[in-house]
């Protein structure tokens, strides 16, 4: 590693010096998958575990991996890592193909994986550091100031000196999200990484994990169950239900996509007779009558709603509120998988 | 590799071998298990054998401590490598060396290094036990015993890494590597001289001419050239037999899938 040639440098920078012309490219992504599948057995009993996934994820974003339980998110991220060789398809990590050239793809990324230490616990978090920015082949001289930054960043610091087996499952997750970035990678691969934190930590490491992508152009892969982290933290959501692809952009987009899914109509308490012409005009989901005033819920598109407000009022029914209604995220996945994230 | 120079493979030795170092001083009673239990089982050997043997054995003692020496030499080294891989497996690490630019096989290559660096400090401090123990005199010289040993020591980690993949692959085979660790009581007793095709097996030539450089004193370059060459010969035949081993078997773990599921 070449050290930039200014006093103060800021450490977790990322060293682009190790590049080769060859490959350096700023259009260049930081993933680049193609035609990747991955099946399981033969026959009728085949699992289909990835199934012909393409997708590109430029360099310093977040992206997450969601998708129902055994929807292929694990295999596909060992599929990217090489630690499962696909039946077909190219993975390439900051334009080097992690399966022709995997020791020279390697040197660019990291990944921690769901429901494992994935550290030492019988060395310090420090240690820890050190451990894996030398197997990764840096001086861990050279990156100290990284990892005191690191260890800054993910207030680590009252917990440096302190074997990771004493410290609590908040700290050691974050130790261990740490240590992925203890040398200088373009791209990390987090599964679940917030699984059994609390409130607090998880906030803590969204915050941080942001903060790396924007300042560090350190590209984050994560998988989750948990919806907010998705939504909080990735810039795009891909999608993945029986091993395919099923969605892949913003969370914004995704909403809105089906924004205004219904709408909330408030009225003065309405008879049974005008209810059941409402009822013929437009399927009403629920009705709720609170006091003089009725509710109704409808999930349809702005031209039926129109069609119930003229009924309205040809029933002389004067609107005391109209709400849209928005899908939340969770919604949204539920919709597109059918299932459970 | 392509694009590591050579200093990184230096900071990933020191990286491993640190970390054992550390856990070693950190948990001394616990990394002491072993000499502990050696020396007991070498005890009860070596009153057993007196009791039953009387002069017979006290006669071929020291050919006794020099096998034992290297028993114990080759289960830590051999035990420790497929250990490791289920250790590391169970705790997630396996998947982060894998990621290692340096590859998985030469990771695992350095980590067993480290651990045959302390399998030589149990060993010498079994060794002094047994020593006392029997009152047995040999000749340690360590420009010899050091060079022999870990020519000998080669072939013993070729075996581990070849059951580091079986282990890899097939992942619950601790009955199969705890009955290969007595078989090299058979490889370190074999009667290279009686049979001389059993110099081929691992072990057996080292074994050989250990006890003769600890037994008579022969140093080692009074021994035989063609000897040191069976030596070296079975040494890097055995430890790239098992690379390869270990290597097609990490390829066959990851097309199925199933490297690192434990």
């Amino acid at each position: 590693m070449v050290p930039p040639p200014q006093a103060a440098p800021v450490p977790l920078e990322r060293d682009r010096s190790n590049r080769t012309a060859a490959t350096d490219s700023s259009a260049r992504p930081a993933v680049r998958v193609t035609n990747l599948s991955k099946r399981f057995g033969d026959g009728p009993d085949a699992v289909v575990a990835v199934d012909d996934v393409s997708f590109e994820i430029p360099s310093g974003s977040i992206v997450g991996l969601l998708g129902p339980n055994g929807a292929g998110k694990t295999t596909l991220i060992k599929c990217l890592l090489g630690l499962v060789v696909p039946d077909s398809g190219r993975v390439e990590i900051d334009g080097v193909s992690v399966h022709d050239a995997p020791r020279r793809a390697y040197g660019r990324v990291e990944a921690m994986m769901e429901g494992a230490r994935n550290l030492y616990w019988r060395l310090t978090v420090r240690e820890n550091l050190r451990y894996f920015a030398s197997i990764a082949g840096e001086d861990p001289d050279t990156v100290a100031d990284r990892h005191e930054d690191l260890i800054d960043r993910f207030g680590l610091t009252e917990y440096a000196d302190t074997q990771v087996r004493n410290v609590s499952r908040g700290v050691k997750q974050r130790a261990a999200i740490a240590s992925t970035l203890a040398h200088d990678v373009a791209v990390t691969f987090l599964d679940e990484p917030t699984l059994g934190l609390d409130v607090e930590s998880s906030l803590t490491l969204r915050n941080e994990l942001r903060t790396l992508a924007s300042e560090a152009d350190v590209t984050v892969v994560l998988s989750s169950h948990d919806m907010d982290v998705i939504e909080d933290v990735c810039d795009r959501v891909i999608v993945i239900d029986d091993g395919a692809v099923v969605a892949d952009d913003t969370v914004e987009n995704l909403v809105g996509a089906l924004e205004v899914t219904g709408y909330r109509i408030t009225v003065g308490r309405l008879d049974e007779r005008t209810l059941e012409r409402l009822d013929a005009t437009v399927p009403i989901d629920e009705i709720t009558h609170v006091g003089d005033r009725t509710r109704l819920e409808l999930s349809t598109d702005s031209r039926e709603f129109y069609r119930l407000v003229a009924v309205l009022e040809s029933e002389d029914v004067r609107l005391s509120a109209v709400e849209t209604l928005t899908p939340a995220f969770e919604d949204v996945f539920v919709r597109l998988t059918g299932g459970d994230p | 590799m392509a694009s590591m120079p050579l200093g990184g493979y230096g900071h990933l030795f020191v990286a491993v071998l640190r970390r054992e170092l550390l856990v070693f001083v950190r948990y001394p009673v616990d990394a002491m298990g072993a000499v502990v239990v050696h020396s007991i089982i070498f005890a009860i050997l070596f009153v057993g054998g007196t009791a039953v043997a009387g002069g017979a054995f006290a006669d071929s003692l020291d050919a006794v401590v020099v096998g034992y020496f290297l028993w114990m030499l080759a289960t830590t080294a051999y035990m420790t490598i497929a250990e490791d891989i289920q250790a590391e497996a169970r705790w997630g690490t396996l998947e982060r060396h894998f990621v290692s630019p340096f590859g998985f096989a030469n990771v695992l290559f350095a980590k067993s290094v480290a651990k045959l660096v302390l399998a030589f400090v149990y060993a010498a401090l079994l060794l002094v036990v047994m020593l006392a123990v029997t009152g047995t005199r040999l000749h340690v010289d360590v420009l010899t015993i050091v060079p022999l040993a870990v020519a000998t020591l080669l072939s013993v980690l070729g075996v581990g890494f070849a059951m580091a993949g079986v282990t890899v692959l097939y992942k619950s085979v601790s009955n199969w590597t705890g009955l290969l660790q007595f078989g090299f009581v058979g490889l370190v007793a074999a009667p290279a001289l009686e049979w001389e095709w059993t110099v081929l097996l691992p072990l057996v030539q080292g074994s050989h001419l250990l006890q003769r450089a600890m037994r008579d004193g022969i140093r080692l370059w009074e021994l035989p050239p063609s000897s040191l060459a069976i030596l070296v010969v079975t040494a890097v035949g055995y430890l790239a037999l098992g690379y390869l081993v270990f290597q097609r078997s990490q390829k066959r773990a990851r097309r199925l899938g199933v490297l690192g599921d434990y």
